[in-house]
């Protein structure tokens, strides 16, 4: 298990991470979902021991990071957001050194790294030199370098970013195989979908903070929300723009000149008494649609912007 | 265990890109026999000096100069080509290096004492021949003036005798011969026995090979040095390529330490120093070099490797991207390089560089192989420099590796 306890970063009179505490159980997928910026490097480098943190912990089965970091870090595998790999080097001979840095040599590393590659797509290419190789695959390889060890904890961060629907997919279903498999898996990224389709529980990161955390069915309650209704049109004028707040069952999560954002209360009236009495106001109207409860509308819901702000 | 993955991963690197790696080892190799070629003279053509002779007096000053433009003693280097009026228009087609013009007239003047020129022209697309030309010329003409001056009674003489109808009259060289006579005795003791003397030796072929393995021997040892610099330089890059690339950051999340990870790098750059040293020695003792006692110049090779190895972490340790690392280690290493003595040896340089020379590592070691090299010295002659070369490199070694420790367990990677 990881326990992550009061974790805490600055940088000058920037708080990166606030005082976060959370547990990821084995055999578990946690996911940190978050726009950019929103700290989940920084945790992630923490966790991860790169990064001392200034205040609080993490244990990893027990055993302070800081305090045994080789032995901690045995078990740790970790896939970071920046693509970290020898581009003069061939795919063998990066999983090669990655693996000998674990204690892996002989045949046992020869026969890791052909599974690795394999598994990724990439064993027709093992011989050729890293700079050769599409963002895609260097993606992957990435990846590889992460798992070569067989790690009881895998960290992610943001590993899918900026590559080809195709290797996204690849990358994806090599996670949840790991997953499957036992592995304890900390995955941060700021695409929903992602989270929604790997992870068992979800953390919702804003500023440095976890404004959430469980699983999708319990953010979706524990929010409080049930759908979220968006318009478009003329709100310039602020008087109708009040009125919104007068109507009952809904809550305001934003509005402007020209869109405005509801979140529809479960426990109120429910949408179709709602949505007449917010056309029928002052307000010019040009389109209405209606967001079904996901994790969009849970940070919505939560921070009042969208997850991709 | 890290360490030593870390050490084969970066020879590995080597391995992988033979082209970077030769170019990288060969570069002082490369100089060391452009500063041979250059400064030794061996491998390049003798130089012809081409000169135009329009001669419009058909004067036995043309004459003697093209005699003495087929001697073996010009040896080809004096291509002298007699011309006519055409003579301008191949100036101008640059096809000689000058063109010497002798106007009508030139042998009445000189031997009645009249002033008169001779015209050069020279080609303006060549720098030095056309100006070996003109000094050569101008030698001449001083030579022709003093014995105006001093032979004026006898020149007047013979302008008589060659200006009358048929041959001269007995009396009459029989006079000019007395007056030379008389003259010479006079000036006896101005000409004879010459005041300064010259002679020429050429050496033999055997000779000359010496000199150019002497040649070799001179420059080798200092652009070795560099080299060594610049092998550590390429090692030691990495470590802010792996900083800014985040392969750093990815290294440290394996059970590697910032100790770990730069104990690799310091080896890596002290093996890669060392080996290319080694070859530089190798290949100088095959063209020649006698490099010294194979132990003094191991110890000293090892003490250049520390030290340049720490030289550059320590640079590398202090700048905040490789650009800035590469610009300032490459300014450091040419300085040090010019002001230690690996291009102009310290003899040559003012004195008030001196003491600023022995403040750079190259001074150091290329002062221990020169002394080896050069002057029979032994390891007693070069063991101060070793200790310097030791002891400083260390010294920047830990320092270096100390300052990059803290800026990774600050989180600056």
């Amino acid at each position: 298990m990881i326990q992550i306890d009061g974790l805490r970063k600055t940088y000058d009179s920037l708080v990166a991470v606030d005082g976060v505490s959370f547990d990821v159980h084995d055999g578990e997928v946690v996911g940190l979902l978050g726009p950019n910026g929103a700290g989940k490097t920084t945790m992630i480098n923490m966790i991860c021991g790169v990064l001392q943190p200034d205040g609080g912990r993490v244990l990893v089965d027990n055993r302070d990071i800081w305090l045994e970091p080789k032995k901690v870090k045995q078990d740790l595998g970790v896939v970071p957001q920046e693509i970290s790999v020898y581009e003069d080097l061939n795919a063998r001979d990066n999983l090669s050194f990655w693996g000998s840095l674990y204690g892996l040599s002989g045949s046992d590393l020869t026969d890791r790294i052909d599974e690795s590659l394999s598994r990724v797509g990439l064993a027709e290419r093992a011989g050729d030199k890293v700079k050769t190789f599409s963002g895609g695959m260097k993606r992957r390889l990435n990846l590889c370098m992460g798992l070569i060890h067989q790690p009881k904890f895998l960290l992610l961060d943001e590993p899918t970013v900026g590559i080809d629907p195709q290797a996204r997919l690849n990358i994806l279903d090599v996670i949840q195989e790991v997953a499957q498999a036992g592995t304890t898996v900390l995955y941060t990224t700021h695409y929903m979908d992602e989270a929604e389709q790997l992870c068992d529980r979800i953390a919702i990161i804003d500023h440095g903070r976890v404004l959430a955390l469980g699983t999708l069915a319990e953010l979706t309650t524990t929010a409080g929300e049930a759908e979220v209704l968006r318009l478009s049109g003329d709100f310039s004028s602020q008087p109708s723009r009040e009125g919104l707040h007068t109507i009952s069952g809904v809550r305001v999560l934003r509005s402007d000149d020209t869109s405005a954002v509801l979140a529809i209360d479960p426990e109120g009236p429910g949408l179709l008494a709602v949505l007449p009495e917010v056309l029928e106001g002052d307000l010019t109207v040009d389109d209405v649609s209606i967001q079904r409860p996901n994790l969009q509308s849970v940070f919505i819901a939560l921070t009042g912007r969208e997850l991709r702000d | 265990m890290a360490v030593l993955a870390i050490l084969r991963r970066d020879l590995n690197r080597y391995r992988r890109n033979p082209v970077r790696t030769a170019l990288l080892f060969s570069m002082p190799l490369v100089m060391a026999g452009i500063f041979a070629i250059v400064f030794g003279g061996g491998g390049v053509d003798q130089v012809s000096i081409r000169i135009l002779l329009w001669d419009e007096d058909d004067s036995l000053l043309s004459t003697l100069a093209e005699g003495a433009a087929g001697s073996s003693k010009a040896d080809g280097q004096l291509d002298l080509v007699p011309v006519g009026t055409e003579g301008p228009a191949m100036m101008d087609r640059g096809e000689a290096s000058a063109l010497v013009h002798i106007p009508a007239g030139f042998t009445d003047d000189f031997l009645s004492g009249t002033p008169t020129v001779i015209d050069i022209v020279k080609n303006p697309s060549q720098r030095f021949l056309p100006q070996v030309v003109e000094e050569g010329a101008g030698v001449g003409a001083a030579v022709l003036s003093a014995a105006s001056r001093s032979f004026r009674d006898e020149l007047t003489q013979v302008k008589s005798m060659v200006d009358g109808q048929g041959f001269p009259t007995d009396l009459a060289v029989a006079t000019l011969g007395s007056g030379m006579n008389n003259r010479f005795q006079t000036l006896e003791s101005v000409l004879f026995p010459p005041v300064i003397g010259f002679e020429t030796v050429t050496l033999t072929d055997e000779s000359a090979e010496e000199d150019s393995r002497g040649i070799l021997a001179y420059f080798l040892p200092g652009l070795a040095v560099m080299g060594v610099f610049f092998l550590a330089q390429s090692a030691t890059r990495d470590i802010l390529r792996d900083r800014e690339s985040g392969l750093l950051r990815h290294l440290l999340t394996a059970p590697v330490s910032p100790a770990d990870y730069l104990a690799g790098k310091c080896l890596s750059a002290l093996m890669v120093s060392s080996l290319g040293l080694s070859l530089l020695i190798l290949i100088g003792v095959a063209s020649g070099v006698s490099w010294g006692p194979p132990v003094a110049v191991s110890l000293l090779a090892l003490a250049t490797a520390v030290a340049a190895s720490g030289t550059l972490l320590l640079i590398m340790s202090l700048v905040g991207s490789e650009r800035q690392g590469d610009a300032l280690t490459t300014i450091v290493i040419i300085g040090w390089s010019m002001l230690g003595g690996a291009f102009v040896p310290i003899s040559q340089m003012p004195d008030f560089l001196k003491p600023i020379s022995a403040s750079t590592m190259v001074y150091w070691a290329t002062d221990a192989f020169n002394t080896l090299a050069l002057h029979d010295g032994g390891l007693g002659d070069i063991i101060f420099n070793i200790s310097v070369l030791f002891g400083v490199g260390l010294a920047f070694l830990a320092g270096g590796a100390f300052i990059l420790g803290l800026r990774i367990r600050r989180g600056a990677v």
